[in-house]
């Protein structure tokens, strides 16, 4: 094993020995799924429906974010799970450094409901070899429209515009913010041409920070429905979950037409699962387009993914739909490229 | 045949035996974790986070940089300037909490916050401070001011919830020493000619040194370190080097930096420390000194009998 990270190994089991992590649930003949998805992210009435239907017992892990589940992966937990939630930058590291196993399509029909859009958009993965989307999401700009003025533009350049000064936020999130300005300038949001990302930065710098309350990815949603916030640079359904539903139309939730940066969040099985037999079924499970409108109706999340679950889901305002984003781009990893955006980041972030 | 043991014997025995658990806990759950940020400060960074099993310094040179020198010198000074205003607000507290008759129940005023988890405080002051908050509703209504004031993310609200936060933590030890103060020396300064602001300058400040330099320590320390009252009440120039620390191990995935970053926290509270410690024993061995002359305690004798003489005509 890696000499590093032994050391974080140790903490680990201290830390799983104060926490008590391990579940007791009695064994059944079909074994046991191990999960490990973000908070907040599996309906347990879907859990629960595939634990009865399949007599798998389910055991779910949190994490909540994707260098917290790697930290874990990389120090050993490789073995511990089933079946793993990863965004796609994730995704792709994780396929380049083998932690994952190929997956069975003969077992996992519903793949047939999936978006055509991911052949063009998972280029990490276009064949899903080693990953199926669980879902694609995508920021977006958020507008009150009780306290904006009339005409402001639902481009980016709404960032640039000073009668909203002081009353709008962007997300704490490099990708995000520098993502959305090389879109703006009409750049790839994966650039990595140092002069693409000066004018991004300058652009960020010179015409959007000075007009912007804070960098906020924590409590923008709630900024935003107490008004304080009027425009906020937000993933939807943190914005929406927030406020109550007879609101909603007061709300402009629009995705730039210039495009902007999007996630997909995926199922993967890794190596060392030992149960690849129910990840399979759980993945075709949660894909049944009655499940996965389930899955959208429990998160108030628009049907990006799954073409046939739109048929059963019971919200009918999605926030947004597939087609808003076919300028928008999926945030790739970048490997050691990623240290460019870190340095014209901090310039952003840390200095005045 | 029992072996017996001397009682002095005994006793270091039974604390060793004591002090046992603590000492194990400290070395697990303290020494360990802080030798490990030690030691990945001077690792090279891992491309997906982490770190490889290679000696460098790479981490400590990326910290000279404008960027982080601003950040540093933002953190000094919100540091700094809450650190005061705490210990200054914490003096005429202790001073009164010494000297009223209610101790019991205004210490437990003081401990009554700590039962809320410090998140949902700072959550309640963003709602008191937010422009549709309690404080600009109120001015609204007074007629005072039309429109709400931006009393909010900037580096004002985070010195003022710093404040909030840390008070405690200087209020507790300036009300121990204060209430061990013998307040007949002030009695006795004005006696001698100082006027009220004077004698309690010259002549309490000295003798509550010890806990004015241990609030110092208490409020400096975790204010230089604090996180999430700049993430949640600061505005888009707040960021303190907890909040780097933070980005660096979530976000950028540079776990060496993040260390190094911990490290310098750690130094300045480790001076701190010491500076403490020191000042701890140097004002014994003035006390000691003191005693061995015996005119002072004469003089305050003196001062004692004859403001008692006084008070009696």
């Amino acid at each position: 094993m890696h000499k590093a990270s032994r050391f974080f190994l140790i903490l680990a089991v201290f830390a799983l020995l104060l926490t008590g992590v391990s579940c007791k649930k009695s064994n059944t003949q079909k074994g046991k799924l191990y999960l490990y998805n973000w908070t907040y992210y599996t309906p347990d009435s879907l859990v629960q429906q595939f634990e009865e239907e399949t007599g798998i017992d389910v055991v779910i892990d949190n994490f909540a974010s994707n260098e917290e589940m790697f930290a874990k992966l990389m120090a050993g937990g490789n073995e511990g799970y089933d079946l793993i939630f990863p965004s796609s930058d994730y995704t792709a590291i994780m396929i380049k450094l083998g932690l994952l196993s190929e997956l069975d399509h003969s077992l996992i029909p519903n793949l047939k409901y999936l978006s055509p859009l991911f052949k063009e958009k998972a280029s990490y993965d276009p064949t899903f070899r080693y990953s199926v989307p669980y879902f694609l999401g995508s920021s977006g700009i958020a507008v009150n429209t009780e306290r904006a003025p009339r005409d402001y533009e639902r481009t980016w350049a709404i960032f640039a515009d000073s009668r909203m000064a002081g009353s709008m936020s962007m997300l704490d999130d490099m990708r995000e913010v520098m993502g959305a300005a090389l879109k703006h300038l009409g750049y790839s949001g994966n650039s990595t041409d140092i002069d693409q990302l000066k004018q991004a930065t300058d652009l960020i710098n010179t015409q959007w920070k000075p007009n912007l309350v804070k960098f906020d990815s924590e409590s923008f949603g709630k900024a935003f429905s107490r008004g304080e916030f009027v425009v906020v640079h937000a993933y939807p359904e943190n914005v929406f979950a927030e406020i109550s539903k007879e609101k909603w139309s007061t709300i402009d939730f629009f995705i730039p037409a210039e495009g902007g940066m999007m996630y997909i969040d995926n199922m993967v099985i890794p190596t060392g699962s030992k149960n690849k037999e129910a990840a399979h079924a759980f993945i075709n499970f949660i894909h049944d387009p009655k499940h996965y409108a389930v899955f959208l109706d429990t998160f108030s999340l628009p049907p990006t993914t799954n073409t046939g679950a739109s048929a059963y889901m019971k919200t009918t305002q999605p926030f947004f739909s597939i087609d808003d984003l076919s300028n928008s781009d999926n945030i790739s990893d970048l490997g050691p490229d990623l240290e460019l955006y870190n340095q014209l980041w901090q310039t952003i972030r840390y200095q005045p | 045949m029992k072996k017996t043991l001397k009682p002095r014997e005994r006793e270091q025995l039974l604390g060793t035996i004591y002090g046992g658990p603590m000492g194990l806990w400290f070395t697990i759950f303290f020494t360990v974790p802080l030798g490990i940020i030690i030691l990945y400060s001077f690792m090279k960074r891992g491309l997906y986070g982490g770190v490889e099993w290679e000696f460098t310094l790479t981490a400590y040179k990326q910290m000279f940089n404008p960027s982080f020198a601003m950040v540093v010198i933002r953190t000094l000074w919100i540091s700094v300037l809450s650190t005061f205003l705490c210990i200054l607000i914490a003096i005429p507290c202790g001073y009164a909490m010494a000297k009223s008759k209610h101790q019991t129940f205004l210490l437990f005023l003081i401990i009554i916050p700590f039962w809320t988890n410090s998140l949902i405080r700072i959550y309640a002051w963003i709602s008191i401070l937010s422009t549709e908050g309690f404080i600009n509703s109120l001015l609204i209504r007074l007629g005072l001011i039309d429109e709400g004031l931006k009393l909010i993310y900037n580096n004002g609200a985070v010195v003022l919830v710093l404040i909030y936060m840390y008070l405690p933590f200087a209020i507790l030890p300036l009300f121990t020493t204060i209430d061990k103060f013998d307040f007949s020396l002030l009695d006795a300064a004005r006696d001698l000619g100082a006027t009220k602001l004077g004698s309690i300058v010259r002549v309490m400040f000295p003798n509550i040194k010890s806990g004015l330099s241990t609030a110092f320590i208490f409020t400096f320390i975790p204010i230089f370190g604090a996180y999430t009252v700049p993430l949640l009440v600061g505005g888009k120039d707040s960021t303190m080097i907890g909040n780097i620390i933070v980005d660096q191990v979530s976000k950028t995935r540079n776990w060496p930096l993040a260390s190094a970053f911990s490290m310098i926290l750690t130094l300045i509270s480790l001076i701190g420390v010491f500076w403490m410690l020191y000042n701890g024993k140097r004002e014994q061995m003035q006390k000691e000194g003191g005693l061995k002359k015996t005119t002072q305690q004469a003089l305050e004798h003196n001062v004692k009998a004859h403001h008692t003489h006084r008070g009696t005509k």
